[in-house]
């Protein structure tokens, strides 16, 4: 699958790998560039990643997807090869006034898979079919 | 996509354009999406076609949603396909979910091992998708963008795993793709009267498609001058076309990088040719 990221974003989020291998932290200038990237969501996406809020999960078949628990304690289900969440942000601010590129869910799921902080966890085939195929409101 | 759109084309290609046309290499594969808009019926069809011509030439299976009871194989493909065989017509698997939940799940439950035995699909097919996102009796709206795109990226992350997973069996029926049908309300004249309105259901849908293949329906004489019943102008472009596939540029329809043009005759026989 094609990339769904400009390839700005896809170097800052490259470049937040390699600083946080080395150095255990993101620096100030990778930061000023999130928010200057994505607006208030990249300190509310941080705020999730802090809280190790997002967990990959895979089943036996090798499908994987990504949770993330929101600040009100709801659980999200984001999809590992194109944008996609179920949160209202999602609906709104992407889908339906195309004024951002993600929501704050799937960037924090960027960035703890950048930062190597992302949870994992393992359901079976079904569960996972289940779970990509909720349309229960989070 | 495109490739196997294009080689659906290629295949049922009109004969007396044969001389005139360079010769084609076959598209390489590509592992991206291809939405068809446009016309039921035709749409349908070129789905149809799209289906047999993967199992019967590629020997891929395939997976075939629709909400439609299949009656009848396109008259072209009984007659065409030389390599039509029962064997063929069992790599595709007709499934028939009612609503988008029922859509979501069999998508969804596509990576399971009962449907990845004896090999995954490489080609999903979904006939009707505004079908799918139309509530009984509501608007095409009544399903909201959210769940047009829980479809639709659904359908991208299965095909992106299929192919994954196809890569790994190092098999030469991946990678897997999609096809799929829509017709905006706008389109049918049912949302606005304005021809610049756009469908924002569509417009969520065109985010997880590469390639956009519009059918526009021929209103001139071409129709009659090649003594077919119907003539219709297919129009391939978006993002997902490669290099090797572009053909022609026009400079008359923006974003355009391949025409073709169908004829339809009146034994039913389609046609198809490169403009």
């Amino acid at each position: 699958m094609p990339s769904f990221l400009p390839a700005v974003v896809e170097q800052l989020f490259r470049d937040i790998q390699t600083t946080y291998q080395e150095t255990a932290q993101i620096h100030n200038d990778l930061l000023i560039a999130l928010k200057f990237v994505f607006g208030s969501c990249a300190l509310q996406a941080l705020d999730l990643v802090d809280q190790r809020s997002v967990t990959c999960l895979s089943s036996p078949s090798g499908r994987k997807a990504f949770q993330v628990l929101g600040g009100s304690g709801c659980v999200y289900t984001c999809f590992l090869s194109c944008h996609y969440c179920p949160c209202p942000a999602f609906t709104y601010t992407v889908l339906r006034r195309n004024d951002g590129l993600l929501c704050k869910h799937i960037l924090a799921v960027y960035l703890s898979q950048a930062m190597a902080v992302t949870q994992q966890e393992s359901v079976s085939d079904q569960q996972m079919s289940a779970l990509l195929s909720s349309t229960a409101a989070p | 996509m495109a490739d196997i759109l294009t080689l659906v084309f290629r295949t049922f290609k009109s004969q007396t354009g044969l001389k005139k046309e360079p010769a084609l290499s076959p598209p390489p594969p590509s592992p991206c999406s291809a939405l068809v808009l446009g016309d039921h019926s035709i749409s349908r069809s070129v789905l149809l076609l799209a289906a047999v011509t993967a199992a019967s030439e590629m020997g891929v299976r395939v997976v075939f949603f629709t909400q439609t009871q299949i009656q009848s194989l396109p008259l072209s493909l009984q007659r065409c396909v030389p390599s039509l065989s029962p064997e063929s017509l069992k790599k595709i698997k007709f499934s028939y979910p009612r609503t988008a939940e029922e859509l979501l799940q069999q998508v969804a439950g596509l990576h399971e091992s009962t449907n990845m035995s004896p090999t995954p699909p490489s080609l999903i097919i979904v006939d009707r998708l505004e079908g799918f996102l139309l509530s009984p009796g509501g608007s095409l709206h009544s399903c909201g963008q959210s769940c047009a795109a829980h479809v639709s990226a659904l359908l991208c992350d299965t095909a992106a795993f299929l192919t994954q997973v196809l890569e790994q069996r190092a098999q030469s029926s991946g990678p897997c793709r999609i096809i799929a049908s829509f017709l905006s309300d706008v389109d049918t004249g049912q949302a606005s009267r304005d021809p610049c309105a756009t469908d924002p259901i569509l417009d969520v849908v065109e985010r997880y498609f590469q390639v956009r293949c519009t059918l526009d329906q021929e209103r001139g004489y071409e129709a009659v001058a090649a003594a077919a019943q119907e003539a219709w102008h297919i129009y391939l472009s978006g993002r997902g076309l490669t290099e090797t596939s572009v053909t022609k540029d026009c400079k008359d329809k923006p974003g355009t990088v391949q025409e073709w043009q169908l004829f339809i005759f009146p034994d039913g026989l389609m046609e198809f040719k490169l403009v």
